[in-house]
Order: C-alpha cells, then structure tokens, then sequence
C-alpha cells in the first residue's frame, strides 16, 4: 500500500505543476504583468532590506579592534536579547564615535532622523556642510528628516499594510466563501439537536472567552500588542475550544433521538450574500475612517480594519468558483469513495478553487496600500511619528515650494499600486484565457 | 416587473436595520462621555454640576439603557446605566468585576460620590487650602479607581488630610462611613457571580430605539461641536457638494461614454491602444496624488500661478450672474478634473468591454449583414445591451453626495461634506461622523435599488433570484 499511496500523490503532484506551469507560461506572455511582477519583487527587497538600505547605524563598523554590526544588532535590542555596549549607547552614530573603519548604509539616515542643518533641502539646490556621501538625494522635509529615507521605509510599511491586510481578508473571505459556495442554500445539513445547542452553548462560549475576560482584554491592550494578541487567542481558544467540546461531546448521543437527529438545512449561501451586502452598503473609505477615528491611532489597527472591510471580493470569488465545482466528477467521486462533503471540500474542492483568489488578492494588496496611504495623507488613524509614503506626501501641502515631496512620494504609491493592479490583470488573463479581451 | 422591485424593497429593510445596528455599535463604542462632550469643557476643571449633567443626559436619551437587550454577568447590575457620568460607570463596572457584590458596592459608591461631593461644599478658610485640594483629588481617586490595591492607599492618605483642619474634619463621620462601607464591599465579595453568565431584557425604550426612530424622521441628533441640529448643519454643507457631484457626473457620462464606444469600435487599432494605456493611466493615478501636483504647479507662485489654490471664490451679493458663474468655474477647474477623471476612466474602459463582448454577439454581424450603417449598428443594436456600466456609476452618485469626495475638498479647501466629515472625525464630533456614515450607506442601498431596477429595464432578462 505504500508504495501505492506514493505513486498517487506523485501524480497529483505533477498534474498540479502542469496546471501551475500552464498559468505560469500564460502569464510570461504578457510583458506586462510580468514587468510589473519584477518591479514588485525588487519594491520587495526593498522593503525587506530596509533597515540596511536607509538607517543612521553602520552596517559594520570597527571601534578599537572589535567589528560589529550595528544594524544587526538593533534587532536584538530590539527583541531584548542584547543591549548596546557603553560607546554606542545614545550616540549620534555618524559624529559622536571614534571608530577605525565604518561602513554606513546606501543612504545613511533613518527616517525619523532631524537634520536641522538642512530643513527644506532641495535635491537640486546646494545642502550646506553635505558631502556627496551625505547627500539627501531626495531632499528633506521640514524638519531636515531624509525623504530617500522616509522612502525606503514607507515601502516596508506600504507591504506589510498590504500583506497583513489582506491576509485577515483572505481567512476570513475563504472561510465564509467556501462554506457558503460549497453547501450552497440547500446542501448545508445539521440535526436539530446540533443547531439548538451550538446557538446556545456560542452565548455561553463568548460569554467565558469574551465577556467574563474583558478586563484582561482591555488591561492588555494598554500593556502590549504582544500580551494583547496572547489574551486575545487565549479568548478565541476558549470561544472555540467550548463550541467543540460540546459538538463532540454532547451531541452524537443526544442525535439519536428521532426528533432531536432530525435534519434542519441552513441557507448559508443567503447568509453570506446578506453579510457581504451589509459591507458593500457602507461606503469603504467612510466605514475605515469610522472605525479609525475611535481607536488609538496605530498602524496595526489599521491593518487589521483594512482587513476586515476587505473579505468580500474574495468571498466571492471563492464562492463562485466552488458553485461551479461543487458537482463536478471529482467532489461527486470523493463522495461515493464514502469520504464526508466537509473532506471534499477541505481536501479538494478548496485547493481547486484557490487560484482566481489569487486575483482577488493582487487587487486587494493594491487597495490596501491606497487606503492606508489616504489614511496617512489625511493623518487619520496613522501615528504621527510613523513616517509614511502618504504622510510625506502630505507635507508637501504645507509647504507648496518642496517640489520633491508632492513628486517622489506620490509617485511611489501609483507605482506600486498600478503594478498589483496590472498583475491582477495579468494573472485574469493567466487563469482564464476565454476572459481575455 | 412590478414583484421584482418589491421583492428587492423587502430585502432592503433587514439589510438597513443591521446596517444601522452596526453603526450604532460603532458609535457606542466611540470613547468619551457623551453627555459630557455636549456640555463642553468647564472652566478650571470645576466637575460638572450633577443637576446639569442629569438634565443633558435625559434630554440626549443617555439616562436609558443601550439596546434591547444586554449580556452580562450575574454579578452585574441591570440597572447600571443609571449611574450618572460615563467614567464612574465604567469604574463601577471594573469595581464589580474585582468582587461581584453589586449592592455593596452601590452602598460604597453613594457613600463616596458624597464625601465627594461635600468636599466641594467645605468654604475656603485661611487654614485649608492645601488640604483640601488634597482631598478633592483623594476622593475623586475613590471613583475613577477599581483596584483594591488604589483605593485603600487612597483612604489611608485621605485620613491624615481630613483631620488636619477643623473646617474639613466635619467630613470625618462621612469618611468612616465610606471606609466602613468599602471593607464590607471587600469582606463580603462574591466573585463566583462574574462567572455566571445573565441575560436581561429591556424593551424597546432603548438608546438604540429611540435613536433610528429619530433617524428615520430625519432627526439626527446635535452637533459637539456647535451644539447645531446635525441635520441643519448637513443642508448647510451638502451645497457644493451635491453641485460638483452633478456636474462631474455629467462630464463623465458626456466623455466616457462615446470614448469607450469609440475606442471599441477602433479595436486593434494604434488609437486604440493608446486610448487604452491613456485611460488605464489615469484610472491608476490616486487622486490625491494628482490633486496635490496640480496645486504645488499650477497654484503657486513658485511655479505656476494659473489656478486659486483654495476655496470656492468670493462673491458678493452685487456680483452679476455671469461674473459669478465666471468665479466659481475659474475655482472648480481643478477640483472637477480631480473629481472626475477616475471615474471617467473607469466608465471608458468599462463601457469599451462591455460594447466589445456586445460587438461580438451573432445578431449584430446580422445587423451588419442586412445593410445597416455601422452608426446605427452600434447606436440601436449594440449600446442598450451594453448600458449596465453606465448603470452602476449612476448608482454611486447618491452615496458620494452625501459623503462627499474627503480628500479633494480637503486639499482644495471647498465646504462640501466630505471636508464635513474630515473635521467631525478629527474633532472627535461622534454624531456627525455616525450620521454620515449612516446616510452615506441607506444612500449606497438606495442607488443599488434603483440600479437594480434599471437594470431590470435596460435587461429584461434579469430577474430576482
């Protein structure tokens, strides 16, 4: 049997490449997706990078005989695992040290940096007391911080707005999408017993993992966002770990009571078409400022609201394309091998049905980082201190002669968004040629 | 044609109550004390007068409890949202979390909003003025605190201050009644009762109630701000608003829609393609972006200086028609163009795949085939079946009246509601912000129904499903 189960998964594994690869030599044929597909890449690095590419601390640096890495070394201070050695403790990295040899960063100034020799330089014009190596290439804003800095940054925060974002999306919008697409209106099918009790036993659920630790929720927030996350999937845990108990536990004997056992069907696919309506009915921008303007401002609350907002497109691509697959030979197969319809959506239908996500997702990306740049444009639910592409492009209102912070800035964002949106595009035309125009 | 379009109303109303349940959640969970924001700030951080804090908050609705319903803890008090001012409510909800004896407790807070009180009551002499700011302070530290550890410190340094002058030992009965009345709360406790969970009804004289029945009759309550009927403030603002969404709207539909016809039926050719790449461009540019280029070079005079950088123009009352008219176009060139060139891109590339996959269709190679002029072809046969874009941007005209466009009238300084809604998120002016956002969604539904009716018309193969 062994040898069997191997051959199997190896064929599916190759008639799952082939697919891949098809979509793969579709894409390649449209230079342009591909273009925006290396541009996003590179933009990533970037990202990745950033401390390493824009940062005030030396990448290494020798002081009397010992070579460390400073940035590197952030990190771990950072975490809590280190601490600075005594002559690097509260230095101004570039004047304050001796060292023997140093190398600084490509652009060696950290956003939040105040350079207040050089406030409003201009990219083009002199900068007083700057060698070529200290240049702000981009120039500066009011208060001397470097733009090329503030850029290089804003990228890291543009992605992880748009991966986090979407990521919150893509759980939720899988989740409800599959269930409302695979079980349509009528497959959905649950004993009385199973129905009644899991409606009761979610009030007490939530009651013990939400309501009775709402004090730990609320003093945890002021704590950390790290004990808060802790406190707040201790809560799921409980939320879920009751529901469940009670579904294994309690219901399979009550089920075998006639009456109880007797099947009821759930219309999920009304539901989630109801829930999708109620979010598309509220404007996006508004409902995010909203919701944005009652919680402290922070980037991660932005994150997360730009993700729960953001779960209907791909709910609905998820649920089209499972109506579709719902009855085809394969799902209709796993059925009558004896496996349950959950299994065949789980294991077979779900996987199928992933890749025109993959369009939803690209879009979404984009639209995240828009909204988040607005956001920051308009100083509404991003903290001050954080410097963003939108928040330096806002700058540029205040002061109409800095030419280089309405250009460089603004023109980050239409990059970056237009090039998820072409591979979105890009990856339309990929996925289903008969789409293509 | 006639049951589709009630069916759709009959969805409507279920999908407008969770909508408007949501949003009063939202605005419930806004922070701050709402009967304290509209009685403004008071001089010298003087506490509010219970009198008028308990006036406002009847006449706010605030005195009833939030919903139909509400979950709880056995040990929490149904009738809590009777206790006056939001800070004391949330400590007291925090004291009862700590120890679950809700009558004790009550006893202990009547007890301390009273030694509170009369502390305000004792008259400055030449021996107590220190103390008594100390006093002040300590007993207040008995209402906004709920830990154990806070509140016994508190008593222990209150003593020494209270004995301390004649004037304010008059308080010390109260003290040790306070004191006496806290130990019972401690000795006594009940924890086990947070652990029990409770459901209490309440009717439908509720904060929630009273709030969308106002809304529907088309009260929405007072501004924070300048304590103005929201309503009146909104007619104030929707103006030019509604005025630019107009003409934009029209711009849109009298270019885009023969652009995207055009573009159609020059498929394949170089004008296409670049009309294509023209109108994807555009339709990428963000907005603010574009809107904060155009004023940095052509508003300024650094640069530029062809355009007004802010505001809609000042006109006078002597001011002629068309000298007016003049004003006002010179001011909305630049916030127009900004306004409209998304959606004018969007609705030309909308329309030229709609009219493509029409092109397509067998009858219209019959209608070429029969004789007809290609004019005739795309204008008789072709545009109705391809009408349903130009559908949908109709549908979005209703929201962005009311919500306005936030970051154009922002950055060109124009009245409209988005700049409304900017200042009423930065205040924080909560009411405003709701009222918006609750508008802006019943009119997103209602251009969704009459987009779907149109739909119905313009496609009689769509029915309801």
């Amino acid at each position: 049997m062994f040898w069997r189960k191997k051959l199997t998964e190896q064929e599916r594994e190759e008639k799952e490449k082939s697919y891949w690869s098809y979509v793969k030599r579709q894409y390649k044929k449209n230079k342009r997706a591909l273009f925006s597909l290396y541009v996003i890449m590179f933009l990533g690095v970037i990202a990745i990078f950033a401390d390493f590419l824009a940062n005030e601390k030396p990448i290494l640096a020798s002081y009397e005989g010992t070579i460390s890495s400073p940035v590197l070394k952030s990190y771990a201070v950072g975490l809590g695992l280190g601490q600075w050695p005594v002559h690097f403790q509260n230095v101004d990295w570039k004047k304050d040290v001796n060292y023997d040899w140093v190398v600084f960063p490509p652009i060696p100034y950290y956003p939040s940096n105040l350079d207040f020799e050089c406030n409003f330089c201009s990219p083009t014009g002199e900068q007083p007391g700057k060698t070529t190596r200290f240049r702000h290439w981009l120039g500066t804003d009011d208060l001397g911080r470097d733009v090329t800095a503030g850029m290089i940054h804003g990228t890291r925060i543009a992605f992880m707005v748009g991966i986090v974002a979407m990521g919150i999306a893509c759980f939720i919008g899988i989740f409800l999408g599959s269930f409302a697409g695979f079980f349509g209106d009528t497959e959905f099918k649950i004993s009385r017993i199973r129905l009644v009790l899991t409606l009761i036993t979610a009030f007490f659920a939530f009651f013990y993992g939400f309501f009775a630790r709402s004090y730990l929720i609320a003093d945890a927030i002021m704590e950390s966002s790290l004990s808060f996350m802790m406190t707040m999937l201790t809560s799921i845990g409980i939320f879920v770990g009751i529901i469940a108990l009670v579904n294994l536990l309690v219901v399979p004997p009550l089920k075998k009571i006639p009456f109880l056992g007797k099947q009821v069907t759930i219309p999920l696919d009304i539901i989630l078409t109801r829930m999708i309506e109620v979010i598309v009915s509220i404007p996006t921008l508004v409902l995010i400022l909203a919701v944005v303007a009652i919680v402290e401002p922070s980037i991660i609350w932005v994150m997360i609201i730009i993700g729960l907002v953001g779960w209907t497109g791909i709910a609905r691509f998820i649920r089209a394309e499972l109506l579709r697959v719902r009855h085809l030979e394969y799902i209709e197969a796993s059925t009558a091998l004896g496996f349950s319809r959950f299994r065949a959506m789980v294991k077979h239908a779900i996987p199928n049905a992933l890749s025109p996500v993959l369009i939803a997702i690209a879009f979404g990306v984009a639209g995240a980082i828009l909204t988040e740049s607005i956001l920051s444009f308009l100083g509404i639910g991003v903290p001050t201190e954080v410097i963003t592409w939108g928040k330096l492009l806002s700058l540029a209102r205040t002061a109409p002669q800095a030419w280089w912070l309405a250009i460089f800035p603004g023109f980050a964002i239409f990059i970056t968004v237009t090039m998820f949106n072409l591979i979105g595009e890009g990856l339309t035309d990929a996925l289903d040629p008969r789409l293509k125009q | 044609m006639l049951t589709y379009i009630l069916k759709r109303i009959l969805i409507f109303i279920p999908t407008l109550l969770t909508i408007s349940v949501l949003i009063f959640m939202l605005s419930v969970l806004a922070p701050g004390d709402p009967v304290e924001k509209m009685l403004g700030a008071t001089p010298e951080g003087e506490p509010i007068p219970i009198e008028a804090y308990n006036a406002m908050r009847k006449q706010l609705g605030m005195d009833l409890p939030t919903f139909y319903f509400s979950m709880s803890s056995k040990a929490y008090p149904d009738t809590l949202y009777k206790i006056p001012k939001q800070a004391h409510r949330d400590n007291l909800a925090r004291i009862v979390g700590e120890h679950g004896n809700w009558p004790e407790i009550d006893k202990y807070y009547k007890n301390a909003s009273k030694m509170f009180d009369s502390a305000y009551k004792i008259e400055r002499d030449s021996l107590n003025p220190k103390a008594l700011i100390k006093i002040k302070e300590l007993s207040e530290l008995l209402l906004i605190r709920y830990k154990d550890k806070d509140i016994t410190r508190a008593f222990k340094k209150l003593k020494p201050h209270i004995e301390s002058t004649p004037s304010t030992a008059t308080m010390l009965p109260l003290y040790n009644e306070t004191l006496q009345s806290y130990t019972t709360v401690t000795s006594t406790q009940t924890k086990w009762k947070n652990m029990v969970p409770a459901f209490i009804w309440y009717g439908t004289n509720n904060q929630y109630h009273r709030w969308f029945s106002k809304f529907v009759t088309g009260d929405f309550g007072l501004s924070y701000v300048d304590k103005r009927p929201i309503a009146d403030k909104i007619g104030d603002y929707m103006y030019w608003t509604v005025i630019l969404t107009l003409i934009s709207v029209l711009l849109t539909y009298l270019i885009a829609v023969p652009l995207g016809v055009f573009s159609a039926r020059k498929k394949d050719t170089t004008t296409d393609s670049v009309l294509t790449t023209m109108l994807f461009v555009l339709y990428s540019l963000p907005s603010f972006w574009v809107a904060t280029l155009l004023i940095t070079f052509l508003c300024q005079p650094d640069y530029l200086n062809w355009f007004p950088p802010y505001g809609i123009g000042e006109v006078t009352e002597n001011t002629g028609f068309f000298e007016k008219l003049g004003i006002r176009a010179y001011h909305f060139v630049l916030p127009l163009f900004c306004w409209t060139y998304g959606s004018l891109a969007f609705l030309s590339r909308q329309m030229r795949g709609g009219m493509l996959s029409v092109l397509r269709q067998d009858y219209i190679r019959t209608a070429h085939a029969k004789g007809l002029s290609g004019g005739k072809v795309i204008w008789k046969h072709a545009f109705r079946n391809s009408l349903l874009p130009i559908i949908t941007i109709f549908a979005n005209i209703f929201p962005r009246m009311i919500a306005g466009s936030i970051i154009i009238e922002l950055i060109f300084t124009i009245p409209g509601m988005g700049r409304l809604l900017f200042e009423a998120i930065r205040y924080p002016d909560h009411p405003m912000v709701f009222t918006i956002v609750m508008l802006a969604a019943f009119l997103t539904m209602v251009g969704y129904l009459i987009a779907d009716v149109l739909y119905a018309v313009a496609d009689p193969r769509i029915t309801f499903k």
